[in-house]
Order: structure tokens, then C-alpha cells, then sequence
């Protein structure tokens, strides 16, 4: 037994008898409710309204990733490179908008997307639209209010990855006769590949089961997993169904977390980080 | 007359209140190794950032050619050149990174293919074509450094202390290589160190840099022979400084008072001195002779110590007026020495020693 063992004990009780007795729960339930076997499992992969609500998970978690890592790289490329003072402030904001009560923030966000909210206003105001923009109770809306949550989960790894990179390098690769943009693709974007797999693998991840932001600001055309498991376990009482998606959603978790260990993994072995 | 290859006019940098170059002027005929010498902070490194344009000047020019460069953004400046510490592409092969400004110009495969192999056999680093720089000693990714540099053919390569980050003996081993591949491509060579024998070792000529100024500019023997200010005399090689008055100078050569009220004739001067005027006279460690000469000047001292230091003896003496000298006669101008006797006469020829303002 490795040293230090004895240590992780608590832990690993507590692991076991609040989240490892549960799962197995969870998955005898999915195979048994309200009858033993798998047609949970059938119904939920065969069913064409499960498998949009799968499919719309999966985009708004892709096209979340993806805004994500687009406005994060400058945010965490300037704070890579600004004096570690104001950069200290910086990421003091940064924390303080992960402090604040997640409903708080997205009912903040209903506010200044809504059909009379604060942007479409100004926007009528200034003349820029004449009729309101569907900011909310759609796949914009979410985006939004998903990539706002977000964001100190992609900054962070990258600006780690991002400050350890020489600025020097880039200085050289700028006399080599690179280009700002050779620099960026052929040196910058490969030394951050490793910070943008991190943080893209757990905003992905964290946007495929969550629950409050989408239920808020997304429209009932483009459900996701977790309201549908929420749905099917509060308002029909389907136990078994809940369970099977529940489940179905955590094994893909899993996997991705795999494919992150790896993806990263091989970012070292490559001197990437 | 000819227009220089590159020059330096008037270039001046400001960091807000600190001036960090005053006016520095200088011109470079193409094939030359010339070193900005200077401590820490005398603006050769940034003199050198404004050729490479990491920095924009606050005044002043850059011509290369008779064509400005300032204008041209860094990575159309054409310019080689080799970092303190390695800044090789971390992610790329050494293959890779010599070809790395080969392939942003867009060169057809065959012809970086060729270019790689021939930096990769000018560096001797062929075996090491596929590693990662990680995989690399500091030396070699130094050479790699080198061959990405020069892999472009560019007209100027320019050095900001390639070789502080290495050992006393990779660093010999590496001067010897930029002096061979300077021999070789006869690339005009613009170097930064603050190390006085690696300038002296490597360049045509140095220009020594003090407080965002040039000092002075000439080959080595020039700054260490013909030291134009006491800085320069301080800075290139040893040198032992004594309390002198001023008496008169006639065709460049002065007459002094030494602190013990011995005269010494014809000693050299720079700038001019009235009559009575404190200054400070100039001798190097090697210049002085423990034997007199009909021409020598002599000065009696007390010796501290002796040390063997191999092909020389280094000799610590004290002065009448209590100033202690640093004396470095040959072995073999030693061997008549008698060292029992504490107190006796050194000499020196009065044309080895220069006179500078107090």
C-alpha cells in the first residue's frame, strides 16, 4: 500500500458512501425501473426526441468550448504578458465573478438579454435595430450566459501555459521573418495546445451536464441532458429513464476525462507545457 | 565616399525620464565583427534592440544600406540574429527550427531540405537533426540558435550575450565556432557582451558603451594600448591608477609630479591639463619592470606579496603615499628578483602610461 494512504482514507469513505453507492444505485435503477432490462437504455438511443436532446447537449457544449477558448486566448495571452501588479487585478475579477451565486449571475444575464432588457434598448435607442433581437430562450441565449460562466475555467490553465512560454521565443520567431500571424499558428497556438485541451476538456465537460444556465436562458426547442433528466425524474416520476440518461451522461464525462489525461498527458511528453 | 553598410545616426532612447542611448553614432563596414562592450545597463542592448526593432528609437535612424530600417517591422528586417538565452521553437526539432525561417519565407521543399543539412554539417550537429531543443546541451542549443539564425543568408546577425548562460568551457569552445562561421560566410557580425576578454577574443573592432554613450570605438589593441578615457582604461584589461599633478605638455606628452615628488617626463595625455592640475596617471599591471632601463621612469615601493600565477608573477606593492599597485612581471623577468628585499624600485616606461583627469 503506498505511503501516505492511510490519509486518504476519510476521503475515499466519503467518495464511496456519497457518490460510488449512488452511481451503482443509479445504474441498477436505470436496468431494472420499472422493469429489468435494457429498454431504458433502447428508448433513450433509439427515440428521435432523446437523441435531439443528446445532439442539442452536445452542440451547445461544443459551440460554448469553442466561444470559450475564442475569448478567453487574448484575455489570457494579456495577462500572460502584463506586469503580475495589475495582472493580480485582473484575475481578482476574474475570481470574483466565479464567487458570485451562480443564479445571481444568470438571472443578470435575463436581464440584459431579454426582449426589453438593457442591450436591445440601447441598441433601439441608438438606431443600430428597429425590432428586438432573440437574445434569450435560444441557442444564443445560452451561449452567452454558458461562455460567461466559463471563462475562468479555460483562462486559468491557459495563462499557465500561456506565461510559460519565452516571449523571447516569439521575438525570434518574429526575426526568423514570421509574420504576427506565421508567429501565432506555427508557434504560439502549438505552445498553448496543451492549456486550451485542459480548459476546452473541462468546459466542455461542465457544459454537457449543466442544468441552471440552460433551463434559464435556453428556449424549450433546445433542451439539454440535464433538464431533460431533471424533467423526467420531477414531472414524470420516470426513475428508470432518469437514470439511463443520468448514467449515459456520465460515462461520456468519463471518457472525456480519459481523452483529457492523455491529450495532455502527450502535451508533455512533447515539451508543450 | 563610400555609404557604410549599416549605420547607426544619432540614435537616441528614452524610457520615459531614463535616457538609455544618447546619440549613438556608428558606422559598420559589411563583413566586420564589431562588439558593443559595456556593464550592465550602458545601452548596447538596447542600441541592439532597435536594429532588430524591438524597439522603436525616440530619435535618431538605422540605415542598412542608406535605407532607413525603421519603418520595416522585425520580421521583414531580414536580420539574423542570436538570443542570451536559447529561445529555440520548444516544439519543433532541430530540423525544424533551422528550416523555421525558411518555410515562413516559402521556400521551395528541396531548397530548405539542402539549407538544413548545410547548417546542421556548419553547426557539427547532424547526428541531432530530429531531437527536441529539450533534448539538448545549453551549448547546443546555443549552435542550433546559431544555424537558425544564419539559415536565411541575412546580411547582419546580430548577438545579445549568446554565450553568458554557458560554462567557462563550452564558452571558449562556442567563440571558437563563431569565429570560424564568421571566417566562413563572412556575415557582418553585431555582438553584445559585457565580458571584456570575449570582445577582445572575438571582434574587429569594439565599440565600448558607458551610460548610453560610446566611450570609445577601435580595435582591441586600440582600447587596451590607446585607452581614450579613464573608463576605457578601467574597463579593458587591469590597470593601477596613481595621484599624479599636472606640470606642463608639450607635443602630447606631459610632464607629472608623482605623489612621492618624483617627476616623470613624457607620459601621454588626453585632453588638456593646466599647470598644477590634479590627475590620475595610468600604468597596466604588465608595464611595469623590475629592471631599469635608460628610458624608465621609476617609483620605489614595498612589497605585500607575491603570487605565481604560471607565465606571470602578480605583485602587490604599496606606494610611498600608501597606494597599493598591482604588478605583473614575467616569470622569466623574475628570475634576477631577489625577494628579500621589502623595499625597492619598479619601473615603467612613461610612453606605456596615460594621463586622465582626477
Amino acid at each position: 500500500m503506498p505511503a501516505g494512504f492511510g490519509g486518504l482514507l476519510p476521503a475515499l469513505i466519503l467518495v464511496t458512501l456519497f457518490f460510488v453507492v449512488p452511481v451503482l444505485a443509479l445504474l441498477l435503477r436505470s436496468v431494472t425501473g420499472p422493469e429489468p432490462g435494457f429498454q431504458n437504455y433502447a428508448t433513450l438511443l433509439g427515440d428521435g426526441t432523446y437523441a435531439r436532446v443528446f445532439f442539442n447537449t452536445f452542440l451547445v457544449a461544443s459551440v460554448v468550448t469553442i466561444v470559450t477558448v475564442l475569448v478567453a486566448f487574448p484575455v489570457a495571452w494579456m495577462l500572460a504578458i502584463m506586469p503580475s501588479a495589475l495582472a493580480s487585478i485582473v484575475f481578482g475579477v476574474i475570481i470574483l465573478s466565479m464567487w458570485t451565486n451562480l443564479l445571481t449571475r444568470t438571472y443578470a444575464w435575463m436581464v440584459l438579454l431579454q426582449r426589453t432588457g438593457v442591450i436591445n434598448r440601447t441598441l433601439m435607442d441608438i438606431g443600430l435595430i428597429s425590432t428586438p433581437l432573440p437574445l434569450i430562450n435560444n441557442l444564443t441565449g445560452v451561449t452567452i450566459g454558458m461562455v460567461y460562466i466559463m471563462l475562468p475555467f479555460m483562462i486559468l490553465p491557459l495563462v499557465g501555459t500561456l506565461r510559460a512560454i519565452d516571449p523571447m521565443t516569439l521575438r525570434a520567431a518574429a526575426l526568423c521573418g514570421a509574420s504576427p500571424f506565421d508567429a501565432f499558428c506555427r508557434i504560439l497556438l502549438p505552445l498553448s495546445l496543451p492549456g486550451i485541451a485542459a480548459g476546452g476538456l473541462m468546459v466542455f465537460v461542465m457544459s454537457l451536464g449543466y442544468f441552471v444556465t440552460p433551463a434559464l436562458l435556453g428556449g424549450t426547442s433546445n433542451m439539454m441532458l440535464a433538464e431533460m433528466i431533471a424533467q423526467m425524474i420531477q414531472s414524470l416520476l420516470n426513475w428508470g429513464l432518469g437514470s439511463a440518461a443520468a448514467f449515459i451522461l456520465l460515462v461520456v464525462t468519463m471518457a472525456l476525462y480519459a481523452l483529457q489525461l492523455r491529450l495532455v498527458g502527450a502535451g508533455r511528453a512533447t515539451g508543450g507545457v | 565616399m563610400t555609404q557604410p553598410f549599416l549605420s547607426i545616426r544619432k540614435l537616441r532612447k528614452a524610457f520615459g525620464a531614463i535616457t538609455a542611448v544618447h546619440d549613438v553614432t556608428l558606422d559598420i563596414p559589411k563583413g566586420e565583427f564589431l562588439t558593443f562592450l559595456g556593464p550592465s545597463g550602458s545601452g548596447k542592448s538596447t542600441t541592439l534592440y532597435a536594429i532588430a526593432g524591438f524597439q522603436d528609437p525616440s530619435s535618431g535612424d538605422v540605415l542598412l544600406q542608406g535605407k532607413s530600417l525603421l519603418a520595416v517591422p522585425s520580421h521583414k528586417r531580414n536580420i539574423g540574429m542570436v538570443f542570451q538565452r536559447y529561445t529555440l521553437f520548444p516544439h519543433l526539432t532541430v530540423a525544424d527550427n533551422i528550416a523555421f525561417p525558411l518555410r515562413v519565407r516559402r521556400r521551395p521543399d528541396a531548397e530548405v531540405k539542402r539549407k538544413v543539412a548545410d547548417m546542421l554539417a556548419m553547426v557539427r550537429l547532424e547526428s541531432f537533426a530530429a531531437r527536441l531543443p529539450g533534448a539538448l546541451s545549453g551549448g547546443q542549443q546555443q549552435r542550433v540558435a546559431l544555424a537558425r539564425a544564419l539559415a536565411y543568408d541575412p546580411p547582419i546577425l546580430l548577438m545579445d550575450e549568446p554565450l553568458s548562460a554557458l560554462d567557462k568551457k563550452l564558452r571558449e569552445e562556442i567563440q571558437a565556432e563563431i569565429r570560424r562561421i564568421h571566417r566562413e560566410t563572412g556575415v557582418t557580425i553585431l555582438y553584445v557582451t559585457h565580458d571584456q576578454e570575449e570582445a577582445l577574443h572575438l571582434s574587429d573592432r569594439i565599440a565600448l558603451f558607458r551610460d548610453g554613450r560610446i566611450e570609445q570605438t577601435g580595435t582591441g589593441e586600440d582600447l587596451y594600448l590607446r585607452p581614450a578615457t579613464d573608463f576605457v582604461a578601467g574597463f579593458i584589461g587591469n590597470s593601477n591608477f596613481l595621484a599624479a599633478e599636472h606640470l606642463e605638455t608639450i607635443d602630447g606628452a606631459a610632464t607629472i609630479r608623482l605623489g612621492d615628488g618624483s617627476v616623470v617626463s613624457g607620459v601621454n595625455v588626453n585632453g588638456t591639463f593646466g599647470k598644477g592640475q590634479r590627475a590620475r596617471l595610468m600604468v597596466r599591471p604588465e608595464a611595469f619592470r623590475m629592471e631599469r632601463n635608460p628610458t624608465s621612469a621609476e617609483l620605489t615601493v614595498e612589497i605585500v606579496d607575491v603570487a605565481f600565477y604560471g607565465e606571470r608573477r602578480r605583485i602587490v606593492a604599496r606606494t610611498a603615499a600608501g597606494q597599493e599597485l598591482d604588478i605583473r612581471p614575467t616569470t622569466a623577468a623574475m628570475e634576477t628578483y631577489n625577494s628579500s628585499l621589502p623595499r625597492r624600485q619598479v619601473f615603467f616606461d612613461p610612453a606605456a602610461a596615460f594621463l586622465f583627469p582626477a
